[in-house]
Order: structure tokens, then sequence, then C-alpha cells
């Protein structure tokens, strides 16, 4: 398991990329955050293709495959702390490490600079970013919906977002039992 | 000879040499020394709905999990074949039953629903798995909570997924169930 | 299609589909993104989302100039299940059977996945014998979903009778799933502290049995493809993919390794013994779909090398951590000791709780890395788990594997890449 050998502890994952980071482009980072093993750099959006683009051509990185891009909603930090965090994660097949990069941005902001020029794996996924969580990317060439269809309303990853089908039956409420063609017209919810 | 005695070709050779037929456990006896000298007598409808029940030929319709256990019904340890459904027609055009095997999301609806509008009468509709059914374990925003809202289901199947017996055992109720209905039913 | 979905478009422009727009396509060369304008003299063809060869519920939008696919635009979230979303609502062990279903041809290896990433959130470990069962159990689920592929390519590409043979050998794995979880496929074995339980007595005549039969199943399955002219000329030289490519459009698995790198996150991040065994990663060197196919015929026999080494050295033990705020205590414990009774009632019905953090953990899927980001706010449910589904990248790499070649190779190529809906779409 992760570093449970003992002898030879593995090194902290997304240690070497925060180096370089904090070595190259200070300006860019925000804050560094350990824990688990792995190592998390919040990076200002303002510099976030600079870095990812360094990341990937340094020789001391060489981080050149993009695993994914996402985020993570905390509703309750607003207005205190920006809503969302992007978290970006990366692999350098040369040093056998992965990075993480976290942007933060508010809601009434929820946009970031596009890396599918840097990586071109990231198109697919800050579309689903977009999908999932209303973020958007700018400068991306085409950023539709990709997993829903494209007339859908909201967003659903979004902590505000309540997701349901259908209500379980019990005794109270036994129509929701039976199959769809037999049950009540005017039951509300019958035709979803 | 009696029955417990009895060999599978026992009626044939019986029924050559112009002995009195052996009574099988079964229904049809009279018809099958009927068969040897070559008349049935039946209706119209019953031969109809054999006609149908027997050579049922499924629409490639597998979404998720459940079409893996579909495939392994189709394969030789539970071989479908021997239903006479192991025609899986690429084109709605030419299939009769549409086994809904998997998960049906917001998206795939209108396909759904587009696939079976293709389909020629008659046809009938399996919806095999929980999810096809009711929704599954996945009651939320992105599944259709059960295809029997975008489609008319003949026979479901629980299970997640469900062995591939219990798949053989929907076609043999929907077997049975065309063989209840009057031909003139559909089409 | 159009009519069906009224697309309106995002922020950055109108629909994609539509005839007349400018019709932009991207390409990779050399991990940056390129904008070709593509011409219009070209036939638009739907392939999917039902279609006999598309593995799936996946559609393609392909740009024909006769035969020669100019463009090819996957349209994917057919299969779209909210996985993520259900996650936020059920308990870490609650969301066990939810992973079975993501790439459900290998449900261990997502049990897998997501169990150690909660175990490196909890900070637990796993006994060795529930580690190396681990092991056995993903690399059968390997080998499944390995002649899931064989069985399927192949029949697309014309071929019949494989499919009926690898079937035959999977279903002495699904029976070896079933005896140890009781469950065919989804079997929700292997679980956040170990394992549902411990092997009953007839596993081991079943793992002698694969271990005895399976490298004379896969010599046969050789013999009908590998050397075979017609598969020969349908599958060398096409869908190749460069390796810088490949790594920038994020691909792994045989997908990445059948341009040359070898990367195994069974061998670059060994998880859960992995290292104790000895084992090849095969690698190819013209990135084209003969290479991958090779490449995973031999990732069965290197996964059989794995199960008879693991078997053979079986240690004994406990197969779940001692840990009784994770694991459910034994059977027997609790009819007599009240404390058990109280922690297993806690444990099923509230779950345990994991510290705040984040963490991401990766696991070698048979299609690529299988990565679960997983945030935790101290509470008895996720609160966010991201997926790194191994398919979704590899099918981004679809469009550039196909442009240039003909329409009945792209069938040829979507098999090679071996993705799995449930994974795409998650």
């Amino acid at each position: 398991m992760s570093g449970a050998a003992g002898a030879s502890a593995r090194p902290v994952a997304g240690a070497r990329a925060a180096q370089l980071l904090a070595a190259r482009l200070p300006q860019a980072v925000l804050r560094r955050e350990e824990g688990y093993g792995e190592e998390t750099v919040v990076i200002a959006r303002e510099h976030l293709v600079v870095a990812a683009e360094l990341l990937r051509d340094d020789a001391d990185g060489l981080y050149t495959m993009p695993l994914f891009v996402t985020a993570v909603d905390w509703p309750d930090r607003e207005p205190q702390a920006p809503r969302f965090d992007i978290v970006y994660q990366l692999r350098s097949l040369h040093f056998n490490d992965t990075c993480r990069l976290v942007v933060q941005v508010t809601e009434a902001d929820a946009t970031v600079p596009t890396l599918e020029r840097v990586f071109a794996g990231m198109d697919w996924h800050e579309r689903e970013c977009y999908d999932l969580f209303g973020i958007v990317f700018t400068g991306h060439h085409d950023l539709l919906r990709i997993l829903l269809p494209d007339d859908w309303e909201g967003h659903p990853l979004r902590k505000d977002y309540v997701s349901f089908g259908e209500p379980v039956a019990f005794t109270h409420n036994l129509q929701w039992a039976l199959p769809a063609q037999e049950r009540p017209r005017d039951m509300p919810g019958a035709s979803r | 000879m009696g029955v417990s005695e009895a060999r599978w070709d026992a009626g044939l050779l019986r029924a050559q040499s112009d002995a009195p037929a052996i009574p099988l456990p079964r229904s049809g006896a009279r018809e099958r020394t009927a068969v040897q000298t070559g008349v049935i007598t039946t209706t119209v409808g019953k031969v109809i709905a054999w006609g149908r029940y027997s050579s049922l030929w499924p629409a490639l319709f597998g979404l998720a999990c459940c079409a893996i256990e579909m495939m392994a019904t189709g394969n030789s340890r539970y071989d479908m074949s021997r239903f006479g459904a192991e025609v899986f027609r690429a084109s709605p055009r030419q299939a009769d039953l549409m086994i809904v095997a998997g998960r049906v999301s917001q998206k795939m609806a209108p396909v759904l629903r587009q696939i079976y509008d293709q389909m020629p009468e008659p046809k009938w509709v399996i919806s095999m798995g929980a999810c096809a059914s009711c929704g599954g374990i996945f009651n939320n925003y992105a599944i259709v909570q059960g295809v029997d809202k975008v489609v008319p289901v003949d026979v479901y199947i629980p299970g997640c997924p469900p062995r591939p017996e219990g798949l053989l055992d929907a076609i043999v109720k929907l077997q049975k169930k065309i063989a209840a209905e009057p031909a003139s039913l559909r089409g | 299609m159009a009519a069906v979905m009224p697309p309106q478009g995002g922020p950055g422009g109108a629909d994609p589909f539509a005839p007349g727009r400018d019709r932009l396509g991207v390409r990779a060369e050399n991990d940056a993104v390129e904008l070709v304008e593509l011409g219009d003299n070209t036939m638009e063809l739907n392939m999917g989302p039902q279609h006999p060869s598309t593995h799936g519920v996946l559609r393609l939008v392909l740009e024909l100039d006769g035969e020669v696919v100019r463009e090819c635009r996957p349209d994917i979230g057919y299969l779209h299940t909210g996985f993520e979303k259900s996650f936020e609502s059920h308990t870490y062990q609650q969301c066990i059977p939810l992973t079975d279903r993501m790439d459900y041809l290998a449900p261990p290896i997502n049990n897998f996945g997501f169990s150690l990433a909660v175990e490196k959130l909890l900070g637990i470990e796993v006994p060795p014998r529930g580690q190396y069962i681990r092991v056995i159990m993903c690399e059968l689920a390997r080998i499944g979903s390995h002649l899931v592929w064989f069985g399927t390519h192949a029949l697309d590409l014309g071929a019949t009778t494989p499919f009926l043979y690898a079937w035959r050998e999977r279903e002495t794995i699904l029976d070896i799933n079933e005896l140890v979880s009781g469950v065919r496929m989804m079997t929700s074995y292997i679980r956040v502290g170990g394992l549902m339980a411990d092997v009953p007595e007839e596993f081991d005549a079943m793992v002698e049995q694969v271990i005895h039969t399976f490298p004379k199943f896969i010599d046969e399955y050789e013999l009908l493809l590998t050397k075979n002219p017609i598969w020969v000329q349908r599958t060398r030289g096409l869908g190749v993919i460069t390796p810088a490519a490949a790594l920038a459009y994020g691909c792994s698995g045989p997908t990445l390794r059948g341009s040359g790198i070898a990367y195994d996150l069974r061998k670059a991040q060994p998880y859960s013994s992995y290292d104790h065994f000895d084992f090849d990663v095969p690698i190819g060197t013209r990135g084209d779909v003969y290479d991958r196919y090779l490449i995973r015929m031999q990732e069965m026999r290197e996964s059989l090398r794995i199960i008879e080494q693991a078997f053979r050295n079986l240690p004994g033990g406990p197969v779940n951590t001692e840990d009784r705020k994770v694991a459910l205590p034994p059977r027997n414990e609790i009819n007599t000791s009240m404390e058990s009774l109280i922690h297993h009632f806690k444990l099923v019905t509230e779950g345990f709780r994991t510290p705040r953090g984040e963490v991401y953990q990766a696991v070698e899927s048979p299609r690529g890395e299988l990565g679960f980001y997983l945030v935790s706010d101290g509470g008895n449910r996720p609160y966010r788990c991201k997926v790194r589904a191994p398919s979704f990248s590899n099918l981004s790499s679809l469009p550039h594997m196909c442009r240039g070649e003909l329409i009945a190779d792209v069938v040829a190529v979507i098999g090679s890449i071996d993705i799995v809906l449930g994974d795409v779409d998650r």
C-alpha cells in the first residue's frame, strides 16, 4: 500500500511539481497543501496556462499526461472564499509522479482559461466539467454538453441540484409501485 | 416394454411397425402419431402463434451490463438458440423482439422510442434487469425510472444483472404469452 | 438525430452537427491542439447509438469523402448514469455496488480502486491474505474483460468462432465469481477494509483448473487469429497513434502501450502487493490495431502468471483489516459481545467516517488508468468522488486514429481501444 512498506517510503506525490512551480513561477503559487502523501498546489487563475506549459515542457517536470480536470463544489464557503475548486491532475511518466493543481473560482465568475491547447486530452474533460458544473473554459473551441442531452437545464453535480428519479413506494404512496402505464394520470410526477 | 424403459425412438419404431402408440405423458401424443402419417389438425391461430414464438428475432439493444449477460445467454453454455431466439438483428426493421438490456439514460430514451417505432408489428418488449424495469439502483436525475415509461413492456426480468436462466425464463414466458393471445391482435 | 435533440449550444458557439457551419476539426500533433478546416464535399453519416459494433451506446458522426473518414465526432452520454452524484448520497460501503456497474466488464477492479482510495484516506492496511486474494480476483477479472474484448472485437471484424470460445472460458471465471461472492458479474467482493469474506474451500480447485487449462486456451485463440492473413490484413497498420499523441490525449493501458510506452500502474506504482509478483508488461512497436491485439493476448498470459504466483504463495490469516471502526466484526462475536453488535449496527446503517482531505488513487484496469479522486469533508459519505475513467480519455483519441481510414476500419479501431460505455459515460 502507499508508503506502508516501511524502509523506503514513497516520495510525496506532486512534490516535484510544487517545487518546480515554486522555483520557476512563484507568482502563480498561492498555496501548497499536503496530506495523505500527496501535495496540492493552488494556482492563480491567470497563470494557469503558463504553469501547465511549464510542468509539461520543463526537463524537471515532464508532466505530459493529462489525467482529468474536475470541480469540487463548496457552496458554504461563499462569500468568504470561492465556491468552486477546479482540480487538475497531471501525470509524469518520466518521473513516475502525479501532481494536482487547484484553481479556485467564485460562482459569479466561474470561468477558467482552457488547457486544451496545452493537452489535447483536456478537451473532453473540460466539456464534462462544463456539463456537470457549469464552469466555463474560456477559449475552448467547442464548449458543449458532452454527457447530458443538449437541452438539459442545470448542472447536476452542483450541490444545490436536487437529484432524484422517483419516490420509493411505501404504503402511503402505493401508486408508485404500479407500472408506469397503470399509474393514475393526475399523480404528480407520473409523467417524468 | 414399460414406459420406464421407453427409449427416445421407441415411438418411431412402434409407428413403423403399425403397433398402437405409446401413451406419452404429454398432450400432443395424438398429433405425434398423426405426424407419422402426414396430417396435423390444429387452428390457424395456433400455427401463427407457434411460428411467432418459435422464431423470435431480438433486436440488438444491449445498453449496459445486462447486455453482457444477454451475450452470455446467447453463447454455448446457456444457448438461447434452443428457443429460436438466436438471430440478433442489428436493424430493428428485421426484428420482432426488443430486449432492453441495461439502464436507459435520459439521452437514450428518445432513441429507444425511435428504435421501437421502427420495428414492424408484431413486436414484443422484454425489459431485462432492474434498471430497465424500474430504474434499478439508480434513482437519480440521469436514468429513466423504468423503460415502460417509453415503450410498452411484455415481460419484466428482475436481477442486476439477471442470470442467463432468468432471461431464458422470460423468453419462455413470452412464448407462452404469445401462444395465448389471439393471432389477429397484432397486425 | 437533430430533431430528437434540439441543441442550444454552449457559450462557445452553435450546433456542431448543423449543416453549412464552418467545420472545424481538431488534431493533436505532438500534444498541442490544431484546428483544421474541412472540405464540404463530404457526406455525413450517423453511426449508432444503436449499432452492433460500437460496443455499447456510442454515437459517431462520420464525415465521409467516399469511403474515407475525414472527421469523426463521437457523441457520448447515452449511458450517463450520474454515478458521481449518486456517490455523494451513499455511504462508502454502499458505494461499492455502485462502482461495480461503471466498468461492467471488470467489476472487481472498480471496487478495488475505490476501496484503495478510501483506505488511503483512512490510513488502514489490508492484511496480506486479503491483498493476495484481491490480486487474484482482479487478475481473473482482467482475463474475463480481455476475453469479452477478444470475442467482440473478432465478431465485429467478421470472425464468429472466437466469440463462442471466449465466452466458454469466461463462464469459468464467472463461476469463480459466483463461488466467492454469490454473483456472477457485479461481485462487490472487494470492500473497504478487505473483502466481503474469505474464499470458500472450492476456490482452490477452481483456480487450479484455471491455471492449468487457460494457457492452452489462449494458445487456441492465437492459433485462430494471430497469423490469420485476413486478420492481419484487417488490423495491421490501422488506427496508428504516435506515443506523443497518445500521451497528449491521456491514453493509458494497451492503447498507450501499443505505441511503445511501457507504463503500467501495477509496475510503476505498485499497490496491494503487486510488487511481490514477477510479470512482464507487453508493449507494441507500431501503435496500430494489431499491436494492441497482441498486447492484450499477452496480458492474459501475464495475468495467469500473477494468479499462479499469488495462489501458490497465498498466506494465511485474516482477510479484513483489524480496525474495528471500519471492518465488520466476525459473526460469532456478534452473538456474544454487545460492543460488536453495536459496531455492526453502526457500520451497516451509518457507515464509518473518514477524515477530511482528498486523495487520488489509481489502479490498472484492463482499459488503462482507472483513478478515483476522493474528497472527504469528514463525514460518512464521499463529498466528491470523481472517477477518472480510462475509456473516456482513450475514446477522445478515436478521431485522431480514424482520420484518413476507411469507414469499415472504424469498427476495427473502436474494438482495439476496448471501450466500455459505462466507463465513458459514468
